[in-house]
């Protein structure tokens, strides 16, 4: 019998090649696909697949409170997080979440395949860094992982974290409350009890606190600098040939 | 025999998975084929001197050399070459400096799936391509 991946990336064409490098494995199938976290959980609990690849920037829902619901509603899930980085708050968040695998998105064509074979085997998979974090936090602590800084969403129920998401994501309350398939009002006291247990005042504060804790992503610049003014485009080059698209 | 080839291109992301992903829609087409991929700005700026593509499907953010430098080399050295943008900057402003760097396509990541092989066959032809996610976010100059 095959083993049966589901795949959660909000990029297509991320989603493509990881399924291309999958499917030359023998005996692996690619059961479906999800483009945000909230459409992995559904089609989780629906397919029941026997790994779940989950990358952590989606919209809607964020791989690791798409990790915690699933873990939440069934602990055998296997599921490995796809990231950009192997920081330490994002390494610690995930490995609370539940997650038994952790793969740099860099490194995916060649980690994932590793990955997935360890959780066959009822093993756990990670990056040599987090490895390293992991034996630092043994030997210091006795404990699985270091804790030197506490942890950094304690204070938010997974509703609240949805909501705190959604809502920096520039949602309204009653935009949430229909993806959340709640009263609208529900959603107010919820983002009440955000603010308050946070200490915020702003939507704008809200949205510097997802950022810094990881609910959602910012699009950063390139990595190496480039020309800081942009002169606009001449018209006379793209005006008359240019073909834009529709989202 | 196979198809006639009528555009080579060269890959350049620094995500293996990003490239294989981009190739599986490009070997829809007959006639297109991949002569060479690159994970950073040094290496596509070394491949393309040697493997002389057609088109450069650039990444922005790379290591050791971001996109927009690599693009505005390419002008300077190999004019004939055309550059089309895949990144996940779905910025306005992005697009307007890769396309002031020389680049005649840009499409976010998002839309690759989706737009990549006619972004090709337009800026193949020296056209220009543009596609955002949000293009509600596009203001006027």
């Amino acid at each position: 019998m095959k083993l049966r991946i589901l795949l959660a990336d909000d990029h297509e064409i991320v989603r493509r090649g990881l399924a291309a490098l999958l499917q030359r494995h023998e005996g692996w199938e690619v059961c479906g696909e999800a483009s945000d976290g909230r459409e992995a959980v559904q089609k989780a609990k629906l397919l029941k697949p026997d790994v779940v690849i989950v990358d952590i920037g989606m919209p809607n829902l964020n791989g690791l409170e798409a990790t915690r619901q699933l873990i939440q509603h069934d602990p055998n899930f296997r599921i490995i997080v796809l990231t950009v980085t192997d920081a330490d708050q994002v390494v610690r968040e995930a490995l609370d979440a539940g997650a038994r695998g952790f793969v740099l998105k860099s490194d995916a064509a060649r980690d994932l395949v590793s990955a997935i074979e360890a959780l066959q085997s009822k093993r756990m998979f990670f990056t040599p860094r987090v490895n390293e974090l992991l034996l630092a936090g043994f030997l210091e602590k006795g404990h699985a992982i270091s804790r030197k800084e506490p942890p950094v969403l304690p204070t938010l129920t997974a509703r609240e974290r949805e909501i705190t998401q959604l809502l920096a994501e520039g949602r309204s309350s009653k935009e949430a409350a229909s993806l959340l398939n709640l009263s609208t009002k529900t959603v107010e006291t919820h983002r009440s009890n955000i603010m308050r247990k946070l200490n915020l005042h702003s939507i704008r504060d809200l949205v510097v606190y997802a950022i810094k804790n990881k609910l959602i992503q910012i699009d950063m610049g390139p990595e190496t600098p480039s020309t800081p003014v942009v002169p606009p485009v001449p018209q006379e080059t793209v005006e008359p040939a240019i073909e834009r698209r529709p989202a | 025999m196979g198809p006639t080839v009528t555009t080579r291109i060269l890959l350049v992301d620094d995500h293996p998975i990003v490239r294989e992903g981009l190739k599986t829609v490009l070997l829809r087409r007959p006639g297109w084929e991949v002569v060479g991929e690159a994970s950073n700005g040094a290496e596509a700026l070394e491949k393309a001197g040697t493997l002389v593509p057609d088109v450069m499907v650039l990444d922005v953010t790379m290591p050791k050399m971001n996109g927009l430098e690599v693009c505005r080399l390419i002008r300077q050295k190999m004019p004939a070459m055309e550059v089309l943008f895949v990144t996940q900057h779905d910025s306005p402003q992005m697009m307007r400096e890769a396309l002031s760097a020389g680049a005649k396509g840009y499409v976010v990541k998002s839309n690759a799936a989706r737009d990549l092989l006619e972004a090709i066959e337009l800026v193949s032809q020296h056209r220009v391509f543009t596609s955002l996610a949000r293009p509600d976010s596009v203001t006027p100059d």
